[in-house]
């Protein structure tokens, strides 16, 4: 399940992969514009940097910038970061597993078919990456406002 | 072999050069197809086909590093070595597959060998299968195909080759006076003198299985930068994991803490880090192919020498073996480097230790080279691969650990682009798949390959 943590971490990223190359963002204004608290944004930032994911820059011209180009980060490996393992229910992971006081695993159906759910989620978010997902966004602009530049071609 | 048929969509004739283990494995993983035009083309310059380096031993020590359970050389068809040792006597038909054993390699080549009679046998009549038993010296880009040069000066041709030369059996440059065991230069030895193995892995085990058997008794001094023997195997079963559950892309600090912690929390279980270990196994190569370069790199630099040694263990019997010659002396495990060998009657060998730094000189009548197999591939003493290097057809990995090539085996070129003729498996393919010298990995990339080429 994506937590509002994942999606923040994903719009802070989005954010992050908008910008030139190099350049850095403060968490102010990344919070502001995609309306985080700052201070969760704070604490997910610092997670995704020890995943190696941004760096940071401390000081008044620091900030958070990508750590590597957005077309090499993968949309999972950073859910995965922030959530823990994919997971539509949380007695359907392997390491974090949770049992659920009201069923028996061994022969829950619902649990047996959430298992398969998360491979395909894992298939999914594996395959898209931050540059993709950036441009995504784009694409709905595009149709919208009609003013942006025109979206690169989503490779699916 | 018919070349004109060069375009069409399925390539029917392929060759492979290199006629060890990996070469038996692709070879049946690709005659299963059904296509009667394929034609595959095994070359080996070895009188024997299926052994290669890992698998000529004759000694009875030397056994495979995995149980017989992980041995077959089918990727659909898990227990087909297992059998096969039933079918000899070699194991009990009681004895389930859970039940660890280590088979001598020389029985393993034996099974690659009664396993290519059978498929030389089975496509008699069809000609889908032929063997040569040449040197192979180069491989070029044809316009319909390829052409493979042979030592005797003929050539062969085909739609597309498939290295799968293996390991090198040169020492690296750099090795200095380092021999191979087993090589011509490695003659009779005074069975008192001192002798160095660089390296304190498997192959410094097989080296000293080796000097054992030989009625060795001088002592022997292993030399790597951490002196780290290898674990040995316990009975177990890998946990389970899914790729969801598997951190993947990030740093490597980040990795290696969120696996130290899953350890931690098995063995609070009661499971032993083995089978975390294993149940790490099927998403290895996911893990490697996903890394950023730069985790690659620390990996290979620092955590490399830890991982091998949870990763490619011992059978039980020859860990207590040496565990045993440690204890007594006769093996010196130690942290170092070498830092100057001077010849004289012998060698002078000078080690700095890791931790001290002092140095220490050795008198040695032999140096072995077990440092593994891991080398430069653009020094290899293959000439196929070097040629191809040469011509600019191939270039190293970023990491040099092997050949560059795409996720689908595809050898790329000096110039970064990927050929579609000419293609690797097996140890050569390291930089891309990682872990990929053990059978078990082999036989899976040889089933993805065929299904690519054949369908």
């Amino acid at each position: 399940m994506l937590t509002k943590k994942g999606k923040y971490g994903l719009k802070a990223l989005v954010h992050l992969a908008q910008l030139p190359a190099a350049q850095l963002a403060f968490v102010g204004d990344i919070a502001s514009s995609n309306n985080i608290p700052k201070k969760f944004l704070d604490a997910i930032l610092g997670e995704l940097r020890n995943a190696g994911f941004v760096q940071s820059r401390k000081g008044k011209e620091g900030g958070y910038r990508l750590a590597r180009p957005a077309d090499e980060i993968k949309v999972g490996h950073v859910v995965r970061v922030l959530d823990g393992p994919l997971a539509p229910i949380p007695c359907a992971s392997r390491t974090q597993y949770q049992r659920c006081e009201d069923c028996n695993e061994a022969t829950c159906q619902v649990r047996h078919l959430m298992l398969e759910v998360r491979q395909a989620i894992a298939e999914v978010l594996d395959q898209r990456t931050l540059a993709e997902m950036r441009d995504i966004v784009l694409d709905d602009l595009t149709v919208a406002g009609g003013e942006l530049a025109p979206a690169q071609k989503v490779i699916a | 072999m018919s070349v004109a048929r060069a375009n069409s969509i399925i390539p029917s004739s392929i060759i492979i050069v290199g006629g060890g283990a990996s070469g038996v494995v692709l070879a049946a993983h690709l005659l299963k197809s059904v296509n009667p035009d394929l034609r595959v083309t095994l070359i080996e310059k070895r009188p024997h086909f299926g052994q290669g380096i890992a698998y000529s031993t004759l000694l009875s020590a030397h056994v495979l590093n995995v149980s017989a359970a992980g041995m077959s050389a089918y990727a659909d068809d898990p227990l087909n070595f297992w059998r096969w040792l039933q079918g000899q006597g070699l194991i009990s038909q009681e004895q389930t597959p859970q039940t660890p054993f280590y088979a001598p390699r020389s029985v393993y080549a034996r099974y690659l060998k009664e396993l290519l009679d059978e498929l030389e046998a089975r496509e008699k009549e069809t000609g889908r299968l032929r063997l040569i038993r040449e040197e192979s010296l180069s491989i070029s880009p044809t316009s319909s195909g390829v052409e493979v040069t042979l030592a005797n000066g003929t050539s062969v041709v085909a739609h597309l080759a498939v290295l799968a030369t293996g390991h090198d059996e040169q020492p690296g440059a750099g090795q200095g006076h380092a021999i191979r065991m087993g090589t011509e230069a490695d003659t009779a030895l005074d069975p008192d003198a001192s002798v160095l193995v660089l390296g304190t892995g498997l192959s410094m085990v097989d080296a000293f299985l080796s000097l054992e058997q030989r009625g060795h008794r001088g002592e022997i001094v292993a030399v790597s930068r951490r002196g780290l023997l290898p674990s040995p195997h316990r009975k177990g079963a890998p946990i389970k994991l899914d790729v969801a559950d598997i951190p993947l892309g990030t740093q490597l600090s980040y990795f290696v803490g969120w696996f130290r912690d899953l350890i931690r929390e098995n063995q609070k279980a009661g499971i032993d880090w083995r089978d975390v270990v294993d149940g790490l196994r099927p998403f290895n190569q996911k893990i490697w192919q996903n890394w950023p370069s730069s985790a690659k790199r620390r990996f290979v630099e620092h955590t490399k020498a830890w991982w091998d040694i949870h990763r490619h263990r011992l059978a039980p019997e020859v860990h207590a073996r040496v565990t045993e010659a440690v204890k007594s002396g006769r093996i010196r495990p130690v942290a170092g480097r070498v830092v100057g060998i001077a010849a004289d009657d012998g060698f002078a060998v000078e080690i700095q230790s890791r931790h001290t730094q002092a140095l220490e000189t050795l008198q040695v009548a032999r140096i072995y080279d077990c440092t593994g197999i891991a080398r430069d591939i653009s020094t290899t003493s293959n000439s196929v691969v070097r040629s191809l290097v040469d011509r600019g057809l191939a270039r190293p990995d970023p990491l040099r650990l092997g050949l560059d090539v795409t996720a689908k085996c595809e050898i790329i070129a000096g110039d970064g682009t990927a050929s579609a003729k000419i293609l690797a498996v097996g140890p050569l393919t390291r930089g891309t798949f990682f872990e990929i010298d053990a059978i078990p990995d082999i036989r899976v990339q040889s089933a993805r390959l065929s299904k690519q080429l054949l369908g």
